[in-house]
């Protein structure tokens, strides 16, 4: 019975209104509007016991339901009727907020795939649920698969080239010591803070995106 | 030594190959003149899509440094500074044994002997010995005689143009650049006049064909533009963007003249304004907000006036060029020179020495005008430090008479002190205290006497800068000081670093101050 | 979303797609005043202050938004519902005289999601209260549109801090519409940058490492 009490205390009455998940188990949900909309700016750790606990109530809530529904079948629909419609309300939205959960998450996860690389930095992957790495490994899997096959040479990369290319070249500053660097003719060069270097765009791309250098435009 | 004379063949002409395997490694000094030939370099190799990369570079070690850690799979390596003396000794007599570390500078091809410096010498060793003994003493007196003296040879962003032009890839941007190396060297006194008149005249025609518009309304173009004029400049300090008054309070050569930090010498000025009908008022706010009628008539009043106040026509005016683009963005050379170094020799903690590098390229860059409107306020900044320094410097008697040189230093704990611990600003407040001293001074011999001001440079390694220039009268700029620290410290063992590119900078242990000095002078006895 | 979700729940999203959408989530949370027709048998805990185990038939009760709708259907109303005091007649006379200066974060922040929600429930101010929202927004989005197209650099906090979650968003696509033409004319949209997430990423980083 206090499970039931838990769950339906967080779902309906405290104030103020949290979800049945609390606010801070969507990830980041603060609304920050730096482009505008909602977003997870970046994901906090997954809130497995959280899940687990939302699981517990609705078994919990369940159950209850379930003997209800069989006192109702042996006649007393009539005062039934009200607290079931009551548990499968709440049923119902704790479901939606772990799918939601779950959704917003993955399509977080995904964009990173975009914005990262193939390889999340240490600290974010740490916030992953081991079932959220695996879909990333398998997202990433698919992309590729899905890169090499769209021309019969070698493939695209999609994630190249998302604002339309002027030049073959492009000039960058290094914003941080990064180490050496392998050119796609074998070259070896230093990125070093504050270096300046004239590269082939498809080369530099990811790491301007990734914030290891500036693209410089005259 | 460290000298790089680039002719047009160096890069460009040795391959007519699509360069792209190539890397070119583009090593660049603080200065203003090498800043400009990077940036016209860089428009070059953008155009050919020839790889290259950029590093800055502070003084000899540090040119070391960036060659070893990024010549990894470069092909050419450039240098850029300006450049020493033009008497350069043949190749063969200088760099024939030290392959290994010569390689960086890709020297005076104008001597077809370049591509043996490669060739190693050991099979013929037993044989040449004797020879090699000879040349090296040979050697030895050439290097002498090469570094007694140091001073400066073509601008080296005028020596790009000059290639960008023959390639047909001028632009009246890149002349822009060129322009401003070329008036960064006469502005620095790197080069006597006649060598900067030399540059002008070579410089004019080509601003007259890249700027050459016909009258009629079609063939008009945007403000927007770049417009490039010849003009006999105002030699005022960035007096456009200043107050005329001002300006004229913080220019070499007015302030001198005058004596302004006398009270007689403020009154002249004044006098001298109001005999040119100018009102104080005028002259006190904003040249820009100047009424229209004196503004226009500014140069004539001084031309005018000149000779009664006998004001040198030479040094008070300047033939130059300014820029114009957009309605509000008109600067002359010195004002863009100014800026430069201002933002070049930012004290500002937070910045490194090449994130002002970087930032001194954006300053260059026209379409960033808020960084150069930046530049221009801190060059107030520098340059009213600048003048306190001389003041104070006059007023308590500072500068003294070594016998041979003059000399004076700047104490830790001055006010500013930090600006000074800058090479660029040092020199100016070297020939800035030296010639006000000279216009005090009673005694004629000081001007033939030549200068060393030393300034505090760093607390933590207790040292200091001290730089030494030649006397005023001496018009031809050799600097004999870079082998005579370089002596004074062998011979007493003081503890000095000669890492500047220019030789007559140096950082010495403050300790050992005084007995470097002794040597110094008994050798230039 | 597509219409695949509609049958997820016993709302229908279908014409929204909102099942997924945190903003829905947390809108729907919204309380509404409700009146118990019926008694409920065993869900007396949810209002510590009954102090019985069943909630009698009479309790009024603010519940959110899905629990009264859920209660509420027209087969079996177990519940009725009174109008949030926002929606009511007096807070619309308010919009009227003028809808600019009411702060809809503090009335809201899901000022029009949860009033449109609240038309579920076909009160017979439902009308009324549709027409409201039309009008409200209407009588800001002029506001809101001019803001936003004209403040490129500004703190405009003061100014966002009284509108809507829907009102912010249109306010920030408005504003970033700006700031792309701006740098299509400067021809700073052909940088390459780096990526939002890389940025978030680094900002909480360092304010970690500030903290420790």
């Amino acid at each position: 019975m206090s499970l039931i009490r838990h769950s339906l205390y967080v779902g309906v009455v405290e104030k103020p209104p949290p979800p049945p998940l609390t606010e801070e188990q969507y990830g980041e949900m603060e609304p920050k509007y730096p482009e505008g909309g909602h977003y997870l700016s970046v994901l906090r750790p997954h809130g497995d016991d959280c899940v687990r606990q939302v699981f517990e109530e609705m078994r919990a809530l369940f159950e209850q339901n379930q003997q209800d529904v069989e006192k109702a079948l042996d006649g007393a629909q009539a005062e039934m009727f009200p607290g079931i419609r009551m548990r499968h309300a709440a049923l119902e939205r704790n479901k939606r907020c772990v799918l939601a959960y779950v959704y917003n998450r993955l399509q977080k996860i995904a964009q990173m795939r975009w914005e990262f690389g193939s390889v999340l930095p240490a600290d974010i992957k740490y916030n992953l649920a081991e079932q959220e790495v695996q879909w990333f490994i398998k997202y990433t899997k698919c992309l590729a698969t899905y890169m090499r096959s769209v021309r019969a040479e070698g493939g695209l990369d999609l994630t190249q080239d998302l604002k339309p290319p002027k030049s073959l070249y492009i000039e960058v500053r290094c914003l941080m010591d990064h180490g050496e660097f392998e050119t796609q003719d074998g070259g070896v060069i230093l990125l070093k803070k504050n270096s300046q270097h004239f590269l082939l765009r498809s080369e530099c791309e990811h790491l301007i995106r990734q914030g290891v250098l500036e693209h410089s435009v005259h | 030594m460290w000298s790089c004379k680039l002719s047009t063949g160096t890069v460009y002409a040795a391959d007519k190959e699509p360069r792209t395997e190539h890397r070119v490694l583009v090593l660049v000094a603080f200065e203003i003149d090498a800043l400009c030939a990077c940036k016209i370099l860089q428009y070059l190799f953008q155009c050919d899509h020839v790889l290259y990369t950029i590093v800055p570079v502070t003084g000899k070690q540090d040119l070391e440094r960036a060659f070893v850690e990024h010549s990894e799979g470069v092909q050419v390596c450039l240098l850029m500074k300006e450049d020493d003396l033009e008497n350069i000794p043949e190749f063969r007599d200088v760099f024939l044994e030290d392959e290994s570390d010569e390689d960086d500078l890709d020297n005076d091809s104008d001597d077809p002997e370049t591509g043996q410096k490669k060739r190693r010498f050991d099979e013929a060793a037993l044989i040449k010995r004797m020879e090699k003994r000879k040349w090296e003493e040979n050697r030895k007196k050439i290097l002498f005689e090469y570094t007694e003296f140091s001073g400066y040879g073509l601008s080296s962003s005028l020596l790009l143009y000059d290639m960008a032009w023959k390639m047909s890839k001028d632009t009246n941007d890149l002349l822009w650049l060129a322009i401003i190396g070329v008036t960064e060297q006469y502005i620095n006194q790197h080069v006597e006049r006649d060598k900067y008149m030399e540059s002008i005249a070579e410089l004019q025609p080509h601003v007259s064909r890249l700027n050459h518009r016909p009258d009629d309304e079609e063939s008009s173009i945007s403000i927007d533009c770049l417009k490039v004029m010849f003009d006999n400049e105002l030699r005022l300090t960035m007096y456009r963007h200043w107050s005329l008054f001002e300006s004229l309070c913080h220019s070499e050569y007015t302030t001198c003249k005058f004596k302004i930090w006398t009270m007689k010498g403020r009154k002249r000025l004044h006098e001298f304004l109001a005999d040119m009908g100018l009102p104080l008022v005028q002259c006190k706010q904003k040249f820009t907000s100047m009424d229209v009628s004196y503004k226009e008539s500014v140069k004539d009043l001084f031309k005018k006036f000149q000779d009664k106040y006998s004001i040198n026509e030479q040094d008070l005016f300047l033939p130059s060029f300014h820029a114009q683009y957009g309605y509000k963005n008109r600067y002359c050379a010195t004002d863009v020179i100014y800026a430069s170094e201002a933002v070049l020799q930012d004290v500002e903690k937070e910045y490194s020495d090449s994130d002002n590098f970087l930032h001194t390229l954006d300053l260059l860059n026209r379409s960033k005008t808020e960084c150069m409107e930046k530049g221009i306020e801190m060059a107030k900044i520098q340059l009213s430090a600048l003048v306190k320094q001389v003041q104070s410097f006059l007023d308590a008697n500072l500068v003294i008479s070594a016998g041979p040189f003059l000399y004076a230093f700047v104490q830790e704990g001055t006010p500013d002190v930090k600006f000074f611990a800058k090479p660029i600003n040092l020199a100016r407040l070297a020939r800035f205290t030296l010639e006000a001293y000279c216009c005090v001074s009673r005694n004629k011999k000081v001007k033939t006497l030549p200068f060393v001001l030393g300034a505090h440079h760093n607390s933590d390694m207790g040292t200091m800068l001290v730089i030494g220039i030649p006397p005023v009268l001496d018009k031809s700029l050799k600097n004999c000081f870079g082998k005579a620290f370089e002596q004074a410290a062998a011979t007493t063992n003081s503890r000095t670093l000669h890492d500047f590119f220019d030789s007559h900078i140096i950082e010495l242990k403050s300790e050992d101050r005084s007995k470097f000095f002794d040597a110094l002078i008994s050798l230039l006895q | 979303m597509s219409s695949s979700h509609d049958s997820r729940g016993s709302q229908n999203f279908e014409a929204t797609g909102d099942y997924f959408s945190l903003d829905d989530i947390l809108a729907t949370q919204e309380r509404i005043p409700c009146t118990f027709q019926t008694e409920v048998l065993n869900l007396g805990y949810i209002d510590p202050s009954l102090d019985s185990s069943n909630i009698p038939k009479g309790t009024k009760l603010e519940l959110p938004f899905w629990l009264a709708k859920a209660l509420c259907s027209r087969r079996k109303q177990c519940v009725t519902i009174d109008l949030p005091k926002h929606y009511k007649e007096v807070y619309r006379d308010v919009f009227n005289a003028d809808a600019n200066v009411v702060d809809l974060h503090k009335l809201g922040p899901y000022f029009y999601r949860f009033g449109s929600h609240l038309l579920h429930f076909e009160h017979p101010e439902s009308p009324d209260i549709a027409k409201s929202l039309l009008k409200v927004f209407q009588a800001r989005f002029r506001d809101i549109m001019d803001a936003s197209q004209n403040a490129y650099d500004q703190d405009m906090s003061k100014m966002t801090e009284k509108l809507d979650e829907m009102e912010k968003v249109i306010f920030f696509h408005g504003q970033k519409g700006l700031k792309d033409l701006q740098m299509w004319e400067t021809r700073e949209g052909e940088k390459i940058k780096i990526s939002e997430m890389v940025i978030n990423h680094r900002k909480r980083k360092r304010t970690h490492l500030d903290e420790s």
